[in-house]
């Protein structure tokens, strides 16, 4: 098991490095300029000269990229062209801004997936029905329109939950939850819709294999059945699509981020592609794979724990 | 065990929604103390004053420095760290006495010595504040109390600059040691609390017990929460999060009226339409002729165009000055009224009966409905248009770098010497062709070195002189709409983009 983890977090970083190179030269190449963006449409050719040489624009870009690099192997990301801010203070900023949506996101999913998939595999019938309408409308409907209403209904008329605004955990941990509640629904409705239907599909054919009609003869319980047998064995697959899910999500969180007034990464992301703010994309870049590694990691993981065949190599 | 933790987690974060209460944390503004709330459009930019921008950047900087003059809302320049002031004859010495007994909030005394130090620092830097000051040759320190600031030429805007960020003073301590990249220093009527500062979304300001002019600051705390996004700003102003911001979507304008919010329209400072670069007819030889540009101006139906694809944010104008500044003239206005007939007239006059073609930067990703309808009143009149694909974060240089003839633009417009110095003058940044005509050189060189009546007189000579000859055609003067909550007043600020935080009071 230790050698097949440490050979994934090797390709891991293989990747993290193949991805920053890819990056920086994608951001050399788009031709933007970003001197003249911050010094504004007001400033002189001479303003843009300075404040290109000032950003190092004016060495190659094999010259920057090993600055940059050399700089990001000793935790040092660079500042921010834009704010000055330190990338790696904004990056704390923001990470636990999107990681609290994306994994509170996560959490309602795995949860109210696997019940409505397991009640939708066990009831069968109208339930059953219900349950796949619903997986289809839940997946139908984009979550920013998700998230416009549940701002405006919940957030706005009622007044139950902020209408924007993330207050961090370490402030107030009732605030921090309230902050987080309709980011997270909004990000979680296609994704519980997605992994209850997976869910439903490997209990029925787990339900129906030769071994679960034999625990049932022998006088198992039925909730032990479900629960330590059937569900255990259909876990692998939901796994797998709330892994993906998962990168989904963080990719879905850049609008509901932006609808909720959050200061995230995916807001960063986006604002810094597109101001062409290179060290701010590298160091969401580096953070956001590094992210995807650890979670893929996981998951083999957890598959092995799931079932021992697959820790082999 | 782990089966009940997930689920019991679950419940709470989907009934937390209901049992929690309000999240609302308004901005108490009902009267003189409690919070100021608002939500500038854009993040905060540096600290550092040599790095600092303008417009709606000013919000950020206003409460923790203290500028040498304050600027009133109709424009007029007033004291408040300058007490006196006077320029020598050839309007190339500005003389300066300065309020005594001020301290910045490190305890350095706010002297002569401390402002030339600042404004050598600014001008150093390579952003927008840094830029109004790179006239300045040098100051001169006369005791502590007195500086004179030398200029290379009369700079008949320096006075205003010197009432925004450009005139913000930092503590020369903190300058020296480096340390404003990390928080600000300075003599403002507030302090950043940086225990309640999340960098990126909330920005506190708590007072400065040892300010010297603390009534014109009614609130004890300011809170800036910078939001782009139009939709999370509309919710946070319905919800009572926050007590004033733009609004920049004309479609929010009547929920946000339907929920009680007061809803202000202002000059935002900025001139939209159609600019002709290509004056000399160097890339494209109608556009060289008068009776061309003419026809431009009269092909908009400019009010239309304000009313439909503005959503009536804007004064139709044909002017690319500034109608609340002195070179504004408003007969002008009536000059190129819509009529494609006479537009179609003039053309054939100059030899183009059947149109011409021309290409322009593609800005359908940002100004769909303007651009649609310039295109489409172009076409009217016989101008074909041919739509270059650019990105949108290049579309600027290549705009300064003359490859486009003429092209839709928004282009600031504050004081008539700033945008004869931006657009209009032959070396101007946004006179990219550079168009060269001696009888506007000779009007420019006159209204530099004059100053009061005869200065506003040359400044509107030049504006008519403008028009007449058709050097852009301009539809309408940008307006903006600011919403805030009933319980904050505030009064709209001339040439500036966003009203500044002492422009705002408790209602009632």
């Amino acid at each position: 098991m230790i050698v097949f983890v440490a050979r994934r977090v090797a390709a891991g970083l293989a990747l993290v490095v193949v991805i920053a190179t890819t990056t920086f030269a994608l951001m050399g190449l788009t031709g933007s300029d970003p001197a003249r963006q911050i010094v504004g449409q007001t400033a002189t050719k001479e303003q843009v000269a300075a404040k290109s040489a000032e950003l190092g624009l004016d060495q190659p870009m094999v010259e920057r990229y090993w600055h940059w690099l050399t700089d990001a192997v000793q935790g040092n990301l660079g500042t921010s062209w834009f704010s000055g801010e330190s990338v790696t203070d904004s990056l704390a900023n923001r990470l636990p801004v999107t990681l609290s949506i994306v994994l509170a996101a996560l959490l309602l999913s795995a949860v109210l997936s696997t019940l409505l998939g397991v009640a939708a595999a066990v009831r069968r019938g109208a339930l059953d029905q219900l349950v796949q309408l619903l997986a289809v409308v839940g997946f139908a409907v984009p979550s920013f329109l998700v998230a416009l209403v549940l701002a405006v209904v919940i957030g706005v008329d009622l007044g139950w939950l902020p209408a924007t605004g993330y207050i961090p955990l370490a402030d107030s941990a009732s605030g921090w939850l309230k902050s987080i509640t309709l980011p997270a629904l909004s990000l979680a409705v296609g994704a519980i819709a997605a992994t209850a239907q997976q869910v439903r599909g490997s209990m029925v054919d787990v339900l129906r294999a030769d071994y679960v009609r034999t625990l049932r003869a022998r006088g198992i319980s039925e909730r032990s059945l479900l629960f330590r047998h059937a569900l255990r064995n259909a876990a692998p697959a939901a796994l797998t699509v709330l892994a993906l899910q998962f990168i989904g999500l963080v990719g879905g969180a850049v609008v509901v981020e932006k609808v909720f007034g959050l200061n995230g990464i995916g807001s960063q992301a986006t604002s810094a592609g597109s101001q062409g703010d290179t060290p701010v994309v590298m160091g969401v870049v580096v953070v956001m794979v590094a992210i995807v590694v650890v979670v893929n990691i996981a998951l083999d993981v957890a598959y092995g724990w799931l079932n021992p065949k697959v820790r082999v190599g | 065990m782990r089966r009940m933790t997930l689920t019991a987690v679950a419940v709470a974060l989907a009934l937390g929604a209901t049992a929690c209460g309000s999240g609302s944390d308004s901005g108490s503004g009902g009267a003189t103390g409690g919070t100021l709330t608002l939500a500038p459009l854009v993040q905060a930019q540096p600290w550092d004053l040599a790095d600092a921008g303008l417009g709606n950047n000013t919000q950020y900087y206003q409460p923790v420095y203290d500028s040498l003059f304050r600027i009133s809302p109709t424009a007029e320049v007033k004291p408040n760290l300058a007490t006196k002031w006077s320029y020598d004859a050839t309007n190339t010495k500005l003389t300066v006495t300065l309020r005594t007994g001020v301290k910045f909030t490190d305890g350095t005394a706010l002297d002569a010595a401390a402002v030339k130090a600042n404004l050598l620092h600014t001008k150093d830097g390579t952003n927008e504040a840094a830029g109004q000051l790179k006239g300045i040759s040098g100051v001169d320190v006369t005791d502590a109390s007195t500086f004179t600031i030398n200029l290379s030429a009369p700079d008949p805007s320096l006075l205003a600059n010197l009432g925004n960020v450009a005139g913000m003073i930092a503590s020369p301590k903190a300058i020296t040691a480096g340390t404003l990249k990390s928080g600000p220093v300075g003599s403002g009527p507030y302090t950043l609390d940086k225990s309640a500062t999340t960098t990126g979304s909330t920005y506190t300001f708590v007072r400065n017990p040892g300010y010297w002019n603390k009534a014109a600051f009614p609130y004890d705390k300011i809170v800036l929460k910078p939001l782009t996004d139009p939709t999370a700003v509309l919710n946070a102003l319905r919800s009572g999060q926050i007590n004033g911001a733009v609004l920049t979507n004309a479609k929010n304008v009547a929920p946000a009226k339907s929920s009680g919010l007061t809803i202000t329209k202002y000059t935002s400072g900025d001139v939209e339409g159609l600019y002709i670069w290509d004056r000399a007819g160097k890339q494209v030889k109608a556009l060289g002729d008068v009776r061309v540009r003419q026809a431009l101006n009269y092909a908009f139906d400019r009010e239309t165009i304000v009313k439909t694809a503005k959503g009536g944010l804007g004064q139709a104008t044909t002017q690319i000055f500034n109608p609340a500044g002195s070179a504004f003239e408003k007969s002008l206005d009536s000059k190129y009224t819509y009529d494609p007939a006479k537009a179609k007239q003039l053309l054939a006059e100059a030899g183009y009966a059947n149109g011409f073609s021309v290409t322009m930067p593609d800005f359908s990703a940002v100004f769909p409905d303007q651009q649609a309808a310039m295109t489409q009143q172009l076409a009217d009149i016989g101008v074909k248009v041919k739509l270059d694909k650019v990105p949108t974060d290049q579309v600027l240089t290549k705009l300064l770098a003359g490859k486009y003839p003429m092209s839709y633009m928004v282009l600031a417009s504050f004081r008539p010497w700033d945008t004869i110095q931006l657009q209009v003058a032959k070396a101007s940044l946004w006179n990219p062709l550079h168009t060269d005509d001696p009888k506007l050189e000779a009007l420019i060189g006159k209204a530099q070195a004059a100053t009061g009546a005869a200065q506003d007189s040359l400044f509107k000579e030049i504006n008519t002189y403008l028009v007449d000859q058709a050097w852009n055609a301009p539809w309408d003067s940008v307006q903006n709409n600011y919403a805030t909550s009933k319980n904050v007043t505030f009064t709209p600020q001339q040439f500036a983009a966003v009203p500044p935080i002492y422009n705002f009071k408790p209602a009632g």
